[in-house]
């Protein structure tokens, strides 16, 4: 099928049907992913899937539908209901597709056209070893969830009727295992996986499964403290759930809304100065890189947290013209089935020059967390709140396991008593940071 | 394991009181069969030109290799969302997904694939990849297919799928402009519409051929109250398997009103204090802590693998004698309740814990026979491009005997959960945390001043040992959407008012 024909034929007659403006966001994936556990392949999965959404404007009414269904049938009524639902949607002066100019998309390297060339045979043998190598890790590890190797390859066509079209293919790589260390009432599960764009950057199976089989094994008999107020370590592995909650409390329209604590804070200080939080999807052949964001922007960096100074609220094209401000959008698009909306792509929180032990070195009673249930921060009341789990620090070293307790205290607070921040940035996901100390926080435990 | 949005329907909209044990058998038959669907919705799948024989051929190409169990599974669903933000009918949405999911079971392995492409060739195609899991010489080719009869547990007289979307923003607009009345704090209004019609055949190499149109709809109100700089939420719903003739404007403005009572409640919420209290949780509005912290830890697929905390449990006491646990896909118009599952089982109520004894799991096709036991009617998946895992449907736990008012009384001091929020389990260790969207502290066996920032942390197993009393007034909540191996399904709860003797709060104050 030729997509880009496909989705230029909705546009035009979107527009044939009375809207102002369309746009039309075509994906072609091929998806495949086997899992095995103890040895033996579990399920092997193959997924062709295509989907398109459109998005009409008619008298700054706008109106959204998403079909699977190509057929000429299908994809007539399709247009035809999509600029019916329009017709109740409020009128809204600020709706309308973005003003973008056409300009190149750099080549970031996204696209590995070894993936599609990988044997199945390879892929299980993968999976297994992974499995295999974690399961051996330590006596301890009694039982496995498995090991899986996945693959994908994403073709994306955005057209609309302000004359863009753009075109980008990328790839998708991952493998991993989680493992289950102790018996009976204590068992604690160990997960680790690596996710590329090209095969060859994959973290070695040795790595990935030593890692899963370690965080099974490092929990066991974890217990809960009394409740008390010490320094704590949020470690680069637990930072990037906290950084979400920070995140999500500058979302432009909540800002307009004045329902995020952070809306008077523009320009102003919001965290330690060691704090530097930017916004950065161009390194090639990184996983959360893109050539073009959720609206077919170009992508760029963008500065967040400068020194401690918060430079800017997080906007998608209608949110920014709706309060008024002229900034640089920032928007995903998850998948074909909805509109874009303001939300970084891929976040870093800068290094600092301690090392992550010289820190722990330092503390004489304190918390050293690994992992987070939630993101804890409250966005209407910057409360924070959540359940954590990792190490007791005692005498500048990590004594035991911790689980069942819990983090309290205030975001703004918390982000204002960063003291260090550690050199082990790690640019992984699609949200990066080091580890760092904050000088006190109450630990909620018995 | 976790939940993004778990909002609880205070209008107990079946407001049976499903007293402890026999449910199905006290509800009258006419009561189950009187909602059987006339087809009110045009056939789509009957448009694909894929009648038995070609559901035949399909099955064949897929047990060419020695598989031993094939089977198709052909969707086409329809949803419908309107939303209302700030005064505006902000979006109006409409989806088509439309595919043919094809699985073979070959010992422990399963083999999948999916096309939204119908064609027959693509779908040959399709059948023959899932096959590849097994290899060898097929056993059997031939099979006759026979259309199962199926009861309705869904209350559903007019398809929303055929109300224009006109008149279904009428439900919202009327919502915004009560809940706005409501209290002169109210600062923000949102409210949303959607309904799902979703039509499903499965066919399968046991012979197995059977259609269901599975309906969902719900209407939710969240408003935001700003008061002397203090912020706070609240939220009410319908929802479930219900036609559009359970929503009427007089509806809408009894959830605006409800979600404005909460929030206005909650504005002068003080932090909660850290540490280990009693809690009481009120009927109806806490169940998710109940699918969320023990419902997961009991699916089948977790206990086949020795991987959840009670997977050697059974025939074993885990908790207390008062504790009664049930999964029940048959509660006529709850949102989890099923027809069919999506292998073709028939829904049903499988009691997981009886008064403290496991009595065993949820499975699916799969995990049962690799357990040497029968589906229990719960193999559930996503859509045509996953594959069926053990998930829950409508999780209580039942009636006990315990007056609500003494539950209340024999609290000095401690923290009363109006309803449970959000919330995070690892079924390996049943650790969990719920977020407490109201909730209040007990004092001397009064509720008295609200609290924010309740958070609810512990292990499941050690809770159902604690739970000390359980009153009779069990109620099934409008439930929510749950998600399991990145699959999301619609799902539903519900409880009794009951009492946990201890469990730890996180809250911001450390206790004085």
């Amino acid at each position: 099928m030729d997509y880009k024909k496909i989705a230029e034929t909705v546009v035009k007659k979107a527009l044939k049907l009375g809207a102002d403006e369309a746009e039309a966001y075509l994906e072609n994936n091929r998806k495949f992913e086997v899992n095995v556990r103890n040895g033996n392949v579990e399920t092997v999965k193959q997924s062709m899937t295509k989907g398109m959404g459109l998005t009409v404007f008619k008298d700054k009414k706008l109106g959204f539908s998403y079909t699977s269904e190509f057929s000429e049938k299908a994809l007539q009524d399709f247009v035809e209901k999509t600029v019916q639902l329009s017709q109740i949607a409020t009128p809204k002066p600020w709706n309308g597709l973005p003003d973008l100019k056409e300009g190149k998309p750099v080549d970031l390297d996204l696209y590995d056209p070894s993936i599609s060339k990988i044997e199945n045979n390879k892929k299980i043998e993968i999976a297994t070893k992974v499995e295999k190598i974690a399961l051996a890790y330590d006596k301890r590890i009694k039982n496995s969830e498995g090991g899986w190797f996945g693959d994908a390859e994403s073709e994306v066509f955005l057209v609309s009727s302000k004359g863009i079209s753009r075109r980008t293919k990328s790839s998708a790589v991952t493998f991993g295992t989680g493992v289950i260390a102790g018996e009976g009432d204590n068992m604690q599960s160990g997960y680790y996986g690596s996710s590329k764009i090209h095969f060859k950057d994959l973290e070695g199976i040795e790595y990935v499964a030593k890692e899963a089989g370690k965080r099974a094994v490092e929990k066991l008999g974890a217990r809960p403290v009394k409740t008390q107020k010490v320094p704590v370590v949020f470690s680069r592995w637990a930072a990037p759930s906290f950084w979400s909650g920070v995140l999500s409390a500058l979302d432009g329209d909540s800002v307009f809304k004045k329902a995020t604590f952070m809306t008077e804070y523009l320009n102003k200080p919001i965290a330690s100065e060691l704090i530097t939080l930017i916004d950065n999807p161009t390194i090639p052949r990184h996983i959360a890189s893109t050539t073009f964001d959720g609206e077919g922007k170009l992508a760029q960096k963008n500065t967040l947290i400068d020194k401690g100074v918060l430079k800017m609220f997080i906007y998608d094209t209608i949110t920014a013209r709706k309060a008024g401000v002229k900034v640089n959008t920032i928007a995903q698009r998850y998948g074909y089935k909805g509109t874009p909306s303001g939300s970084l792509l891929n976040v870093i929180v800068n290094k600092g020059n301690i090392k992550e032990e010289d820190i722990i070195k330092g503390i004489d009673k304190g918390f050293y967390v690994k992992g987070l249930r939630g993101s804890g921060t409250d966005v209407p009341t910057g409360n924070f709140s959540v359940g954590a789990s990792g190490f007791w620090i005692s005498k500048g070293e990590l004594a035991f396991p911790v689980d069942g307790v819990t983090l309290g205290g205030n975001t703004l607070e918390l982000m204002k008593s960063i003291e260090l921040v550690a050199d082990n940035l790690e640019i992984r996901g699609g949200l990066n940071s080091p580890s760092f100390k904050v000088s006190e926080l109450i630990v909620g435990g018995q | 394991m976790n939940i993004t949005f778990r909002p609880i329907d205070r209008r107990d909209f079946i407001k049976k009181s499903l007293t402890g044990g026999a449910v199905a058998a006290t509800l009258p038959v006419w009561n189950l069969f009187s909602y059987s669907l006339p087809l009110p919705v045009h056939s789509f799948l009957s448009d694909t030109q894929l009648g038995q024989e070609e559901l035949k051929k399909l099955l064949s190409i897929a047990k060419q290799n020695g598989g031993e169990f094939a089977e198709v599974y052909i969707e086409h669903t329809i949803n419908n969302n309107i939303g209302l933000d700030e005064d505006k009918i902000s979006s109006a949405r409409r989806g088509v997904d439309m595919g043919v999911g094809i699985r073979v079971l070959h010992g422990e392995k399963t083999g999948y694939a999916h096309s939204d492409d119908l064609s027959l060739d693509k779908l040959k195609e399709t059948a023959r990849v899932a096959g590849l899991i097994a290899s060898g010489k097929a056993k059997q080719t031939d099979f006759d297919l026979k259309k199962q009869k199926i009861p309705s547990y869904y209350m559903v007289k007019t398809s929303p799928d055929s109300i224009v979307p006109a008149e279904k923003a009428k439900l919202l607009w009327k919502a915004n402009s009560t809940a706005r009345d409501y209290n002169k704090s109210i600062s923000q209004v949102y409210v949303s519409y959607s309904d799902s019609n979703t039509e499903i055949t499965i066919a399968n190499s046991e012979g197995l051929l059977v259609n269901d149109i599975q309906t969902l709809t719900r209407l939710i109100v969240f408003v935001s109250a700003l008061e002397k700089g203090k912020r706070s939420s609240g939220y009410a719903y319908k929802g479930g398997t219900l036609g559009y003739e359970h929503y009427n404007l007089k509806l809408a403005a009894e959830l605006a009103e409800e979600a404005g009572r909460m929030a206005v409640a909650m504005l002068p919420a003080e932090d909660a204090p850290a540490g280990e209290y009693p809690i009481v949780m009120a009927k109806g509005e806490c169940g998710t802590f109940f699918h969320e912290a023990i419902g997961h830890s009991l699916e089948g697929d977790g206990a086949r693998k020795k991987t959840t905390c009670f997977w050697d449990k059974k025939g074993e006491m885990i908790a207390t004698e008062i504790v009664s646990l049930a999964d029940d896909g048959t509660i006529p118009g709850a949102r989890g309740s099923i027809n069919v599952d999506d292998e073709g089982t028939p829904g049903q109520k499988n009691i997981l814990i009886r008064d403290g004894k496991c009595q065993g799991f949820l499975y699916d096709k799969l995990n049962a026979k690799l357990m040497k036991t029968k589906s229990t009617g719960s193999g559930r998946r996503q859509s045509y491009q996953h594959y069926p895992i053990p998930r829950m449907t409508n999780t209580y736990l039942m009636a006990g005997k315990d007056d609500p008012e003494d539950i209340l009384k024999s609290v000095k001091k401690g923290i009363y959960i109006s309803q449970i929020g959000g919330g995070n389990v690892s079924p390996t260790t049943g650790r969990f945390v719920f977020s407490v969207p109201e909730g209040y502290l007990i004092e001397n066996g009064k509720i008295t001043s609200p609290l924010k920032g309740i958070q609810l942390m512990g292990n499941g197993p050690d809770v159902l040992k604690n739970i000390t009393m359980v009153g009779p007034d069990l109620e099934i909540s409008g439930g929510g959407t749950c998600g399991k191996d990145g699959q999301s399904k619609p799902v539903s709860d519900g409880n009794p008012t009951l009492k946990v003797s201890k469990i730890t709060i996180g809250g911001a104050k450390v206790r004085g």
